[in-house]
């Protein structure tokens, strides 16, 4: 059984490491898509879910301290997660659809100078 | 030496009371081709300067200043621009400006940048204190200190205009392209600028107020 946590725990940090360094590493290399908002969403998600596959006993911890019991606590977590991932997943949809909108406006106003281009060369 | 192409770009939003005026005053300062993109104007703007000898462009909705401003730079490509100048179209900016801007792009610099802060006479103390607010949070994000991070009179030579790609449609359009003067390594300079605060200017609702500043702050993290 305790092998078996640690395998988990293991495959757990990889893929966290993983996600975080790829997001970080966007950032770093100033790729459009990565802005600040979801390399800090990025960085609060997969940091806790690294640390905590790597120091599971801090959720007791933190759990006593707090005064919760354990379930709720692991609970309370998984919901933050889920709130964060969601939170992050509608910024990226909203700013997909401004840009997007905003470049058909664009596009039709551009569409408009052709023919002020071609109006303006027949009069010449 | 053939003469460069200078093309103006002037975003509009409900500007009709001046535009017409903003429009004579940068002829009168010697530049024919400018650019006037009306950014969803639910005024008559529009019709008061598509008749005033410019090349007219109307975003059928509005999509905010970066917005107007990126069209009308596109557009100022595709006219074949060797140099882009941006101002503002309620008539803060003095025209009589653009030619100390030009001498620099001549000189080769890629981006002039236009600052009310190098001249800040007759500027009102809480545009100067969002201002300087600005200048910091760019600076942190993009890593890039200069004057007037939020103004909108600059001036762009062709490599200028080739290179740098913008993605925010509103206000914070003004600190991505010190985002993108810092990434391509561009040569540039500042100036400082005239800026005649009227009435009119400081009634107007959509400008940069502190409310837009909150917002702008927090679309500028957004979008990194």
């Amino acid at each position: 059984m305790k092998d078996a946590f640690i395998i988990f725990q293991v495959i757990i940090a990889l893929i966290s490491s993983y996600f975080l360094l790829n997001g970080l590493w966007k950032f770093v290399k100033r790729e459009q898509k990565q802005t600040f908002l979801k390399v800090f969403y990025t960085a609060v998600i997969w940091a806790g879910i690294l640390f905590l596959s790597i120091f599971p006993d801090s959720l007791r911890v933190f759990s006593v301290k707090f005064g919760l019991g354990e379930n709720l606590n692991t609970i309370i977590f998984i919901g933050f997660v889920l709130v964060f991932m969601a939170i992050f997943k509608l910024l990226t949809s909203i700013e997909r659809l401004e840009q997007t909108i905003s470049e058909l406006v664009r596009k039709n106003a551009l569409d408009d100078l052709s023919d002020f281009v071609e109006e303006k060369d027949k009069k010449h | 030496m053939q003469e460069k192409k200078v093309y103006v770009v002037v975003p509009v939003y409900n500007e009709a009371p001046v535009i017409q005026k903003t429009i004579t005053e940068i002829k009168n300062a010697g530049y024919d081709n400018i650019i006037v993109v009306d950014d969803g104007s639910t005024d008559n703007s529009y019709y008061r300067f598509a008749k005033m000898n410019v090349v007219p462009l109307k975003l059928a909705i509005n999509r905010g200043k970066g917005a107007a401003v990126k069209t009308g730079m596109e557009a100022a490509k595709v006219l074949g621009a060797d140099i882009v100048v941006t101002l503002d179209g309620d008539g803060q900016h003095n025209p009589k400006d653009i030619k100390k801007m030009l001498e620099l792009i001549n000189r080769g610099y890629d981006v002039v940048l236009g600052s009310r802060l190098k001249n800040p006479k007759g500027m009102p103390w809480h545009k100067i204190v969002v201002n300087y607010i600005g200048n910091i949070v760019t600076f942190f994000l993009y890593g890039l200190w200069v004057t007037d991070s939020q103004s909108g009179f600059r001036a762009f030579s062709k490599r200028a205009i080739n290179l740098i790609d913008t993605q925010t449609d509103r206000y914070e359009y003004d600190s991505e392209v010190i985002r993108e003067i810092e990434r391509h390594g561009l040569k540039y300079a500042e100036v400082p600028i005239e800026v005649r605060y009227t009435k009119y200017s400081m009634n107007k609702n959509n400008k940069q107020n502190l409310k837009n500043g909150i917002k702008t702050l927090i679309k500028l993290l957004i979008s990194g």
